[in-house]
């Protein structure tokens, strides 16, 4: 199992939401270094707790809204009980980290960086030109936790 | 003074609702409804689109049960091309649907029903929850978490992707299964089973815990609709339509599902966006049926795979005589599905046809009108089509599993309402006994009520004139 994971999530057809899907993409296209894993995913579902599990390092990529379009940010996540979500099918990156912690003994290290979207209208895997701009902010990021 | 209590959002369950519970002068329940209060409107902006477009457009619908949309769109767009689907197609569709009840239903036990289970109605609400049942019960939280993930990687070892795969077609699947993926999802399904049973045998164990509960979630005598064989034995992908009655009498048998329409009216009612199915020679709101699990085993006299015949045989035993009339042995249901869809999917794996690389039928729309029934997690679902000369939608009704069952689920309320709340001193523990007994249903209100956005759970007690008086949120 590679030490690091990285979770790209967000909706493929609805604009600047499929920032961390295409990060992902676009991570493969050029290569990942030695152990280091990337997914894409729609949206954090339950199951991914055992993708986590294990794992010394975890960098979860997700579009932002709100604030200044553009503005790429890198948060330390801590696991997080109070987290945990209402909803059935997704959960909060912090509760997942929970989870982990609490059936796997331990959670990895995470970071989540987030790219704020200025366009969440129907898209196809179509960013807007300043998501677009911050993919590659985001991506030098990812590069600089990866790199540890 | 008379007062409304309003539960809102309604938790640990997918969509969004709320309750209201309308209590009368003496404090005691005058009545209570389950209101799905937010539009989508698939049935509307799906015209003019191409037909093709709907297995992917209507699966959008839900981010929970998309694999049952697809299923039943490709259905209906299989009726609209007049053509047989192919053999080793239809097995490998059937694998997809199975894979994807087996994770629903494990999401619904392990997930949004445990905290009750195991940590009771009346625990405390801050630790009601699924890091309540991690910490009391960690083997049955990681063996939930396992068996969602068998299911979600059959789907997308089958499908490409877990969510939205669009392998499934018009015709039949697109691309044949390799041997090499065969073997990937035979290697999970001893550990899949193995769990599916532990778990059977462990609710065994607590069932008998909640005979108060059984004897007040939604025990009015309902009649069950769902598909089963020819042979009347259980079915979630074809088949024929049965109706039941509270008393074991089939009313309706053998009926093909393109006649959905003589079974079922559907009315609709100002309090909320679901819509209110109903069983038409009893007219509305008399023709109260139930689907989903408890209803197809209710109307089976086996499953046909070993295990779950056995565990069929048990739920049966759940009551003296005739159908299983509480809701709350939909809990019960699940797991005897789990398993049957467990075994199911190795018994069709292991049929060597299934490599045959003939999996799709090809022809343009050769009717007007397309009908694709099949049997979702929570209940029948209906995909209704009409194109034009160009295969562009004119009409399209979706009766989804989850909206027939909301006559059941009002009644239900209402039932739970009277046994447990007490107007004169409502206690956190009552309100969720009510939201409880919505989750036997483990409904899907994206689906049902093509609901966008996100309410918070309330509770709110209003007065003879409708007015607000108290209002409890969380």
């Amino acid at each position: 199992m590679d030490k690091t994971l990285i979770i790209g999530y967000g909706s493929p057809i609805r604009g600047d939401d499929a920032i961390g899907p295409l990060a992902v993409e676009r991570l493969v296209e050029r290569g990942l270094p030695a152990g280091v894993e990337a997914i894409a995913r729609h949206v954090l579902t339950a199951e991914l707790v055992t993708e986590l599990a294990g794992r010394e390092r975890a960098i979860f990529l997700d579009a932002a809204a709100g604030g200044e379009p553009g503005t790429v940010q890198v948060h330390r996540l801590e696991p997080d009980v109070a987290a945990h979500s209402t909803m059935a099918h997704f959960l909060d990156p912090s509760e997942l980290l929970a989870w982990c912690r609490q059936l796997y003994g331990q959670a990895p290290e995470a970071y989540l960086i987030t790219a704020t979207g200025a366009c969440f209208d129907y898209a196809h895997c179509q960013l807007s030109p300043v998501a677009e701009a911050a993919l590659e902010r985001l991506l030098e990021q990812v590069a600089r936790l990866w790199g540890y | 003074m008379s007062r409304t209590i309003t539960i809102e959002p309604v938790t640990r369950i997918e969509g969004h609702a709320r309750i209201t519970l309308q209590l009368g002068e003496d404090g005691r329940l005058e009545d209570a409804r389950f209101h799905l209060t937010q539009f989508r409107g698939f049935e509307k902006f799906c015209e003019g689109r191409p037909y093709r477009e709907m297995p992917a457009l209507t699966a959008r619908t839900c981010g929970i049960c998309p694999v049952s949309h697809i299923i039943a769109s490709n259905k209906a767009c299989d009726h609209l091309l007049a053509v047989d689907i192919p053999p080793t197609g239809e097995k490998l569709r059937r694998i997809m649907n199975l894979a994807q009840i087996v994770q629903s239903h494990a999401l619904s036990f392990f997930h949004l029903s445990s905290p009750d289970l195991l940590l009771g109605w009346d625990s405390d609400p801050a630790t009601r929850n699924i890091f309540g049942v991690m910490r009391q019960n960690p083997e049955l939280a990681r063996d939930g978490i396992r068996l969602r993930q068998i299911g979600q990687t059959i789907i997308e070892t089958l499908g490409g992707k877990k969510i939205h795969p669009t392998w499934v077609v018009p015709g039949g699947v697109s691309e044949p299964l390799s041997a090499e993926k065969r073997a990937s999802m035979l290697k999970l399904l001893p550990e899949g089973l193995e769990i599916a049973k532990r778990t059977y045998a462990f609710y065994k164990t607590l069932a008998p815990k909640f005979k108060d509960e059984a004897a007040h979630f939604g025990t009015q005598p309902t009649l069950f609709l769902s598909l089963v064989t020819p042979q009347g034995n259980l079915e979630h992908y074809d088949g024929v339509l049965r109706v039941k009655d509270a008393q074991g009498r089939i009313l309706e048998d053998q009926v093909p599902p393109e006649e959905y329409g003589h079974l079922i009216g559907e009315a609709v009612e100002d309090f909320s966006y679901m819509k209110f199915p109903y069983y038409k020679p009893q007219g509305y709101p008399q023709g109260i049926y139930r689907v989903g699990p408890l209803a197809r085993l209710n109307n089976v006299q086996a499953c046909g795979t070993p295990y779950a015949d056995v565990a069929l045989a048990e739920f049966h035993m759940l009551q003296d005589s005739g159908p299983i009339v509480s809701s709350f042995h939909y809990h019960y249901a699940r797991l005897v599905e789990i398993i049957y869809g467990l075994e199911m999917i190795e018994r069709l794996l292991k049929d060597p046809a299934i490599l045959d690389t003939r999996v799709r039928a090809r022809a343009r729309s050769n009717r007007y009108e397309g009908i694709g029934v099949s049997e979702a997690p929570r209940g029948t679902l209906m995909h209704h089509y009409r194109i034009d000369d160009d295969g562009l939608i004119t009409w399209l009704n979706l009766v989804i599993a989850t909206g027939h069952n909301n006559l059941a689920m009002n009644q239900s309320i209402r039932e739970v309402a009277e046994a447990y709340v007490d107007g004169n001193a409502i206690e956190e523990g009552m309100l969720n006994r009510v939201e409880a007994v919505i989750r036997c249903y483990d409904p899907c209100l994206s689906c049902a009520s093509h609901a966008f956005g996100q309410m918070p759970l309330a509770i709110e007690l209003r007065d003879a004139a409708g007015r607000v008086v108290d209002r409890l949120t969380r």
